[in-house]
């Protein structure tokens, strides 16, 4: 366990040391890093992986557009899966044609036409969720969000014109000329760019004046605003950017192959594995959002089908860990991976300082 | 801590698992994906791997065994195509087999199609699903646009035109429930009554039942999943709707959580399927008992008879061709399959009528089997009872227009 | 869409006889709420156990039902407490709010949700049970013209108002009632006075979930009984218990007959495919307008 620690503080400081020469350069460098994934992964295991992190590179616009609305700035919210449907099916049709498929609507537009808008209506959405937040806090702000969050889903399940129970499906790729971003390869670029860009703008936003306000609505509102800050403001602000990571994971994976989309994509089970991969990594923590993403997705494929023989009856054992899992948790690590890092790394300074001290040195 | 430590290790040891999935050379391999948590569902995905289990210990295909692995896809598109994905490009298989559901089906023909697999269905009867072009893809039972005609010409012709529709909101319920509007109008030029659009799992039918009393309606389609078709018939009842009013199932009416629920409802309800139970032929009685005996199910539906047929024509096919099995020849295999099955003309099975595929990717291709079987409940419960009213072969066009 | 009296009283009754259950499980949440200053987000998983238990004590051991919704209870009162003894406890003696804790809660109730979904797929599988009640002994009523009620309407009318009162004269006229509502005023000075605050939050968490068995025993006849009805259930019971007013416990019930009117003339009259959404619009609509709800005590609401 320390090996690996010690590791990861290396390449941080290594990060540090190149941030102090230009501010972008560890991101540079880690985006050229993780340019040749996908042949490393064909050729060690299998194309299948490609694809599964496509669907990690998702949820870790979910999980860090999440952490904004609830990390920084501490607003419950449990409808964040209804922002990522908005954005799905905004897109969706609005780039297939019209009638392809029954009565469904169609516009036609090109993709990348498609998809800022979708993210422009999931951001407006955004003001709708974030709305219940001006009065309400904790449970309450929970329940509100829920239902609408399931109020979109049940929308899009009784509307035909919404693809409603046969989902929308053929919904076209992106294109740049005649290059289609048909194969999991092709999709990879398109979808870690903006993972990765995601998560750089999360750090921004942290360490901007915003952030700051953020985090002072969650710690106490009341001195926030007594300090100044536009609550309500700031809350729709959050509620806003997190849609906006919402719409985009949205739209991305309503574009990518086999571009199909179903009322059932988006339930609350789906909200419940975000909710997991968030308080995994720590809530307020980016970099532990990234790794709640990662592990949790990773952690799903490889146990979906494991069954174990009780009294020859097959139990499918995995929902049951995930829901324990989730529990325990909160109950014993409630800081996530991201706050046990915290603590491991407040703890070596801590033994650092005190060292220097003794020798004299500080 | 530990679970830092635990899940390390699982990702190690997933890691060691996945790079020792490396494709094995003379196995032939079978993914399938299909609902298994679902009334029936994990019991026909187990007899269908133990229906290949015994084509392996008689021999297997030509000296070849098969590997088949079976995935649960929890009737959820994503699920299904990260399966399907999954199978095709980490485990190589030559063929796969799914899914139950139609909402799953409908993508995963995309992939198998992209990715030059052939697919079997097992259970899907959305009409759209062979009509994407696919090469690939072969649907073994019958499909919801014939469904829909054998149904309305039956009600137009013994009940009556003026009819009340409840449709639920899943895939295969709106279907089926546009199916027949459209093939009574076209039939007989009638409108529908009364229809009323309710969500998958709807529990509480009274407010319509209400207003369709008032209408005095010859029939009632209940066009939903097994449990929420039982509520809404039983409901009817309690309504005070009388028996004189027929009730008209849709294909899930065919599930045994129907009559079990729905209890003396269920008396008079028909439906067309593509096996019944009350079956006389002595295939049809073999294969109930059998049925009965490993599987403790009553009276089998079409998702059972269907799982089995699927699994025999497959061992038929890749009998008749010959493979290469390694690494090198996995996309001449697949074709080869493909072909295959595309060959298969008349098989005659526990299905309604005869099977038969072409190699054109039209649905008229793809649609393998045109025979339906009407089908009346005469007793409702846990021993329920059926009978035959009818069987009626489609014109291979129907439907199409 | 021709405007009669008849079916508008049907559909009133209707959602009077849907709506009470509403309130019986809504009366559990706010029990809890007001007790443990918690909002339960597995409280649907209890209803659906509450009515498995009935469903196995009924149809496989034989129990008349009445001894079956009785067991029912119990049986689910005790799956309760030992949930909130082993996974809970930690929480909710920490109380609610806007801490980790708080939120926590409701993270850990979604978790044990899916747990005991899975649970139960594991010991009664996916399918519909029927639930075969014997109630030739009720009688079954008729309203004006033919609105028929079935007599498993009528049951559950006369239980919720039987549990009503129960629980009304426990609270006020027992002396662990009395220890119960300490608890929910106040967890430390209660403690201070001598009351075994553990047992009591324990105490509380078994009645709700025994008030939750019960709906689902009720229910059962009524809509057959599966794994996945605790869901729906849940958010229909949160939309009752906002607009009775968290913490009122006449408020749940009253919320439960509003929210199950409200559905049904909305799906009568309106749309029948978005009869789900009625109740979600409700919830909303109240939790902007008037959080504290009909009769609400405090509505944790920031100006």
């Amino acid at each position: 366990m320390n090996v690996f620690v010690l590791i990861i503080e290396k390449i941080v400081a290594f990060g540090e040391t190149l941030a102090r020469k230009h501010r972008l350069l560890p991101w540079v460098l880690a985006y050229i890093a993780l340019l040749p994934l996908p042949y490393i992964l064909a050729s060690l295991f299998s194309e299948y992986l490609i694809n599964l992190a496509n669907r990690a590179c998702l949820f870790i616009l979910l999980a860090v557009g999440l952490n904004i609305v609830k990390g920084f700035c501490g607003q419950v919210t449990v409808g964040h899966i209804g922002l990522y449907a908005i954005g799905a099916v905004t897109s969706a049709i609005l780039a297939l044609e019209p009638g392809s498929f029954g009565d469904t609507w169609g516009f036609g537009l090109s993709v990348w036409v498609a998809i800022p808008i979708a993210v422009l209506v999931t951001a407006l959405a955004g003001v709708i969720v974030g709305l219940p937040s001006v009065r309400l806090e904790g449970a309450y702000l929970a329940l509100a969000t829920l239902g609408l969050g399931e109020s979109v889903r049940i929308m899009i399940a009784v509307t035909p014109q919404l693809g409603s129970s046969t989902g929308l499906m053929m919904i076209p790729p992106p294109t740049i000329g005649s290059f289609v971003f048909e194969s999991f390869t092709s999709y990879y670029y398109l979808v870690m760019t903006t993972a990765v860009i995601g998560i750089y703008f999360s750090f921004s936003i942290l360490r901007s004046a915003t952030g700051r306000a953020f985090q002072a609505i969650r710690e106490d509102t009341i001195a926030a605003s007594v300090n100044g800050i536009n609550v309500v403001k700031y809350k729709l602000l959050a509620f806003v950017l997190s849609a906006v990571y919402a719409g985009l994971a949205g739209a991305l994976f309503a574009h990518m192959p086999p571009g199909y989309l179903h009322h059932n994509n988006f339930t609350i089970i789906e909200m419940v594995t975000l909710l997991l991969m968030v308080v995994l990594g720590g809530i307020g923590n980016v970099w532990g959002g990234v790794i709640g993403a990662i592990v949790v997705t990773i952690a799903y494929d490889q146990t979906k089908d494991l069954v174990f023989y009780f009294m020859d009856r097959p139990i499918i054992i995995q929902p049951i860990v995930f829901g324990l899992s989730m529990v325990l948790l909160v109950l014993f690590m409630p800081r996530g991976i991201g706050g046990w890092i915290e603590g491991f790394q407040r703890n070596r300074r801590f033994i650092k300082q005190s060292e220097e001290r003794l020798d004299g040195t500080a | 801590m530990n679970i830092m430590k635990s899940t390390f290790a699982s990702l190690l040891v997933g890691g060691v698992a996945l790079a020792s999935t490396a494709a094995f050379a003379g196995d032939i391999r079978v993914g399938i994906t299909m609902r298994m948590v679902s009334e029936n569902g994990q019991k026909y995905g187990q007899m269908m791997m133990d229906e290949i289990k015994a084509i392996n210990d008689s021999g297997g295909i030509n000296g070849n065994m098969i590997k088949a692995t079976l995935m649960n896809d929890e009737c959820k598109s994503d699920k299904g195509v990260a399966n399907a994905n999954k199978l095709i490009f980490q485990e190589k298989v030559h063929m796969l087999i799914g899914s139950t559901c139609s909402s799953v089906s409908l993508p995963i023909v995309d992939v198998t199609a992209k990715a030059g697999v052939a697919q079997l269905i097992p259970h899907s009867t959305n009409a759209k699903i062979t009509q994407k072009g696919s090469e690939w893809v072969f649907r073994v039972p019958v499909s919801g646009r014939y469904y829909g005609g054998v149904n309305a010409k039956y009600v137009g012709d013994n009940i009556g035109k003026k009819i009340a529709y409840i449709c639920a909101a899943d895939a295969a319920s709106v279907n089926d429930c546009a199916a027949m509007q459209g093939q009574i109008k076209k039939q007989f030029g009638a409108e529908p009554a009364y229809i009323a659009n309710v969500q998958e799992k709807e529990v509480d039918f009274r407010s319509h039942m209400q207003k369709i009393k008032s209408m005095n309606v010859d029939g009632i389609m209940v066009a939903a999943l097994a449990e929420t078709m039982a509520r809404a018939l039983m409901q009817s009842y309690e309504a005070g709707i009388g028996a004189d009013v027929r009730r008209i199932g849709s294909s899930s009416a065919s599930n045994a959580p129907v009559p079990r629920i729905a209890g003396d409802a269920v008396k008079g309800v028909f439906f067309t399927a593509a096996y019944a139970a009350a079956d006389q032929r002595p295939i049809a009685k073999l294969f109930n008992a059998m049925v009965k005996e490993k599987y403790g199910i009553h009276a089998p539906d079409h998702d059972f008879s269907q799982a089995y047929d699927l699994v025999r024509i497959m061992e038929q096919a890749l009998k008749s061709t010959d493979l290469g099995l390694d690494s090198a020849s996995l996309k001449a295999d697949r074709t080869a399959i493909r072909d295959a099955i595309a060959g298969v003309k008349n098989y005659e099975g526990l299905a309604s009528g005869p099977i038969s595929f072409c190699a054109a990717p039209t649905p008229q291709c793809r649609d393998g089997n045109r025979t339906a079987v009407l089908i009346g409940y005469t007793k409702g419960g846990e021993n329920f009872e059926t009978e035959v009213l009818a069987r009626v072969t489609m014109p291979i066009e129907f439907g199409l227009e | 869409m021709d405007f009669d009296y008849n079916s508008l009283m049907a559909f009133i009754i209707f959602g009077v006889t849907i709506g009470v259950v509403y309130g019986i499980v809504a009366l559990g949440i706010s029990l809890i709420y007001s007790g443990l200053d918690i909002v339960h987000f597995a409280h649907g998983e209890m209803y659906m156990f509450g009515a498995f238990f009935g469903l196995v004590l009924a149809n496989n051991v034989g129990l008349p039902y009445p001894v079956a919704l009785i067991g029912a209870m119990i049986l689910t009162a005790i799956l309760g407490m030992f949930v909130e003894r082993v996974f809970y406890r930690r929480l909710t003696s920490a109380g609610g709010g806007y801490t980790v804790a708080g939120m926590g809660m409701i993270i850990c109730g979604f978790g044990m949700s899916v747990a005991l979904v899975n649970v139960a797929y594991f010991i009664w599988g996916a399918e519909a049970e029927p639930f075969r009640a014997n109630l030739d002994y009720i009688p079954r009523l008729q309203f004006a013209g033919d609105i028929e009620v079935p007599e498993s309407y009528v049951l559950t009318a006369v239980i919720s108002v039987v549990l009503m009162a129960a629980l009304h004269y426990f609270l006020r006229h027992t002396k662990m009632g009395l220890a119960v509502r300490a608890v929910a005023h106040n967890k430390d000075i209660a403690y201070l006075m001598g009351i075994n605050v553990p047992l009591m939050i324990s105490l509380i968490f078994g009645l709700s979930c025994a008030l939750a068995a019960a709906a689902g025993v009720l229910i059962g006849p009524m809509q057959s009984v599966q794994v996945e009805m605790g869901y729906l259930m849940l958010m229909k019971a949160f939309a009752a218990a906002v607009v009775g007013g968290f913490g009122s416990l006449p408020g749940a019930i009253l919320g439960g007959i509003m929210v199950g009117i409200f559905e049904n003339l909305g799906a009568a009259y309106i749309s029948p495919s978005h009869k789900d959404i009625y109740a979600f619009l409700l919830l909303i609509l109240v939790l902007m307008f008037r959080p504290s709800g009909l009769f609400g005590i405090e509505a944790k609401v920031k100006a």
